[in-house]
């Protein structure tokens, strides 16, 4: 049947499509989402990565490491509440003897961490990112541990990640048995086996997951027109100058009261604007005074407004090319 | 290989290749456009606006202040050891760079020594933008530890205690108080005006027209003798790119090729050291420097401070520094932050790559130019070398 070789045609494909972002196997408190590394601290997340500049350039490592040599551990926090906590950072030698499952209640039962500790950074409140950096001198097993502190409630969380040093990975062993069993998967599904054990449920769900990519979100509900004057001269670029914004809605009437906050940035280079402008003062008749506005580049630039009344928030972007 | 027709067929259409790629490779560069005129012009040293005004700054334009900061910026004795002066790092022969990777005082600096060259067209100061004006920037390094190593009480006792100092003070802002001073009021603003004059000299270094000028003023008034004489094939190529597939007007736009803003490039981090936070510590550290633009140190009574009232914040600046100049860049190898490439070509080769940044995100995109392509760019960087002058000397 077609649909039963599409769907183990696709099967094949998204296993090898998927392939390169399986080098890295995480463990303990590191987890991988996404294709991003993740530390969990506890409720708290931080995007996680290392690397080894000296070594590999630009190539991240999410726990284990090729080569004992200069490490850059970088965290850069998923919740802001981590940039007021006391951040500790150890790295022990693996002295659990429980290799890739070591777990917190191991390292607590650890009598003298310090004997194990290569590295240790005593708690500190970094705001927006956490940086260490460790030069190993030997490879081998080792756990990291990330402590953060509850500036109100003195508790303290605690995340554990064992790593090696010196990985050589598993090399292509975990693929070719997974190949294996998709071939498997695949002759069970097209022999029909698949669909007498369980009916026709995995090409409905295939077609579900296909239909869910299509459903979008829905618009707002209000309709304002922003125009904008520049009183100062045209926009051009590196220079502080200020607009007027005129927001009506889609009949023409003025809409005055209105909370007007203002975002901006070039998408095609998924930056914001140098400053943050803000609407300093309603003039009334619709006018609004938005102070602090720059550019500091040529090309397409789109600023947002969000306007917030009684009746609901709406968001009018509006284009410009310089 | 069997012959016959097909082999001939492939032989003519190899050929056919060849001639058509060196063609491209070898063809004169078409006419400017009036819209690529316009871009030129944009980046002319002619299109440079007057100096903005310092309101914060009484004396930034007067030229006994400057003549006064010109004694304070060579002056060794403004440091813990007496040996080192701003002029220590900031060698005018090096476009006010050092060539190192990071600057040598007292101690090893944080960062590569940057250039003063018309920094006073600036809104923030240092690579990370932690001060918003020139005097207070000056102020910084004195009382860093690995930079002079004085401190401020330090640094007035040597202008109250060496008479020509204290007279050129005293004329620019009236009575030095007695030693020692016990106020710290009066000590910090005593040790703002120092600052102030030195400012004053640094805001007459200002760079000079360049090669690349006289070509656009050729390409403006339509004088294509004149553009041939001065632009060879390959630096008209390089300026192409430069002002187009190769993005890098992006950032170094405007006559002094920056914009005064802070990207993160994602140039990796020092061996050592962990990756610069950059402009996002930096934002922090100016909203709460004491000798900011609210601070009472400012001349301007108004403490009109746009820059710091509407500065960006938030995490996209992680790992951001400020675009530095292109003006000028002969023997001032190495570059980056941190002097992390050594070389021009390392740099456009960086550029070319565009690497995931360690921490935050890169802003560039790689750009697949080719090798011949980055020489070009190389060769137009060349041309916009001229020694930076300073105006004071003219006065």
């Amino acid at each position: 049947m077609i649909s039963r070789q599409i769907v183990s045609y696709l099967l094949v494909f998204c296993f090898l499509v998927a392939l390169p972002a399986q080098n890295a196997t995480a463990h303990g408190g590191v987890v991988e989402e996404d294709d991003l590394c993740v530390i969990k601290v506890n409720y708290l997340r931080a995007h996680f990565k290392i690397y080894q500049p000296g070594v590999t350039g630009h190539e991240q490592y999410c726990e284990d490491l090729p080569v004992a040599s200069e490490s850059i551990f970088v965290m850069e926090y998923q919740h802001d509440s981590l940039s007021t906590m006391p951040i500790g950072f150890r790295i022990i030698r693996d002295v659990t003897g429980k290799g890739r499952f070591a777990r917190i209640e191991d390292v607590e039962e650890i009598e003298d961490l310090e004997e194990a500790t290569v590295y240790y950074q005593p708690p500190v409140v970094e705001p927006h990112i956490y940086l260490a950096n460790y030069t190993f001198l030997e490879e081998g097993d080792f756990i990291g541990i990330v402590s953060a502190e509850h500036p109100e409630t003195g508790k303290i969380y605690a995340a554990v990640f064992p790593f090696e040093v010196g990985f050589t990975g598993l090399g292509y062993w975990p693929f070719i048995i997974g190949l294996l069993l998709l071939i498997q998967f695949q002759y069970l599904l097209l022999s029909g086996r698949l669909k007498r054990w369980f009916g026709k449920a995995p090409v409905v769900a295939t077609c579900l997951i296909v239909c869910a990519l299509f459903v979008t979100p829905t618009a707002f509900a209000d309709n304002p027109v922003v125009t904008y004057t520049t009183p100062d001269g045209a926009p051009e670029i590196n220079r502080m100058h200020n607009w007027i914004l005129h927001i009506e809605n889609e009949d023409g009437l003025e809409i005055e009261n209105a909370i007007v906050d203002v975002e901006g940035g070039m998408p095609e280079h998924n930056h914001g604007l140098p400053t943050k402008p803000r609407v300093t003062e309603e003039l009334g008749a619709g006018d609004y005074r938005l102070e602090g506005m720059r550019f500091h580049m040529s090309g397409y630039w789109e600023i947002v407004v969000t306007i917030t009344t009684d009746s609901g928030t709406s968001k009018v972007t509006i284009p410009l090319q310089l | 290989m069997r012959s016959g027709p097909f082999k001939h067929a492939i032989v003519a259409a190899v050929i056919a290749l060849v001639v058509a790629a060196c063609g491209q490779i070898f063809s004169s560069p078409p006419e400017w456009t009036e819209a690529e005129t316009g871009v030129l012009r944009s980046l002319w040293l002619d299109s440079l606006p007057d100096l903005p005004e310092d309101r914060s700054n009484a004396v930034a334009d007067n030229p006994k202040a400057a003549e006064f900061g010109r004694k304070l910026f060579f002056d060794a004795r403004l440091s813990a050891n007496g040996g080192i002066s701003c002029a220590t790092c900031h060698q005018a022969e090096r476009r006010f760079t050092d060539g190192l990777q990071k600057g040598q005082a007292i101690g090893a600096t944080a960062r590569h020594t940057p250039s003063i060259v018309g920094t006073a067209y600036s809104p923030w100061q240092f690579w990370d933008g932690r001060r918003d004006s020139q005097w207070a920037q000056a102020l910084a390094p004195l009382e860093d530890p690995n930079e002079h190593a004085t401190d401020r009480a330090q640094v007035v006792a040597l202008v109250a205690e060496d008479a020509d100092y204290r007279a050129s003070y005293e004329s620019l802002f009236g009575r030095l108080p007695d030693l020692p001073i016990p106020d710290p009021l009066a000590l910090n603003s005593a040790f703002a005006n120092i600052g102030k004059s030195i400012a004053a000299f640094e805001r007459t270094i200002m760079p000079t027209a360049s090669r690349f000028d006289e070509y656009v003023e050729a390409v403006v008034l339509d004088d294509s003798n004149r553009q041939a004489a001065l632009f060879s094939d390959d630096e008209i190529w390089g300026l192409r790119l430069f002002i187009g597939e190769a993005n890098c007007i992006q950032c170094h736009n405007g006559p002094l090729l920056t914009n005064h803003e802070f990207h993160n490039t994602g140039v990796i981090s020092f061996p050592g050291d962990v990756p610069d936070k950059a402009r996002i510590a930096g934002v922090a550290e100016v909203m709460e420097s004491e000798f900011n633009c609210r601070s009472s140190f400012s001349d301007d009574s108004d403490r009109h401070c746009p820059e710091l009232e509407f500065a960006r914040t938030g995490i996209d600046l992680i790992g951001a520094f400020k675009t530095p100049s292109l003006r000028n860049l002969e023997n001032t190898e190495p570059f980056m932050h941190k002097g992390q490439l050594a070389t021009i070509a390392e740099v456009l080769d960086h550029y070319n790559q565009a690497p995931d940044s360690m921490i935050g995100h890169n802003e560039a995109k790689p750009l697949g130019l080719s090798d011949r392509e980055l020489g070009q760019l190389e060769a137009f960087l060349a041309t916009l070398a001229a020694a930076p002058s300073l105006y004071f000397d003219n006065i």
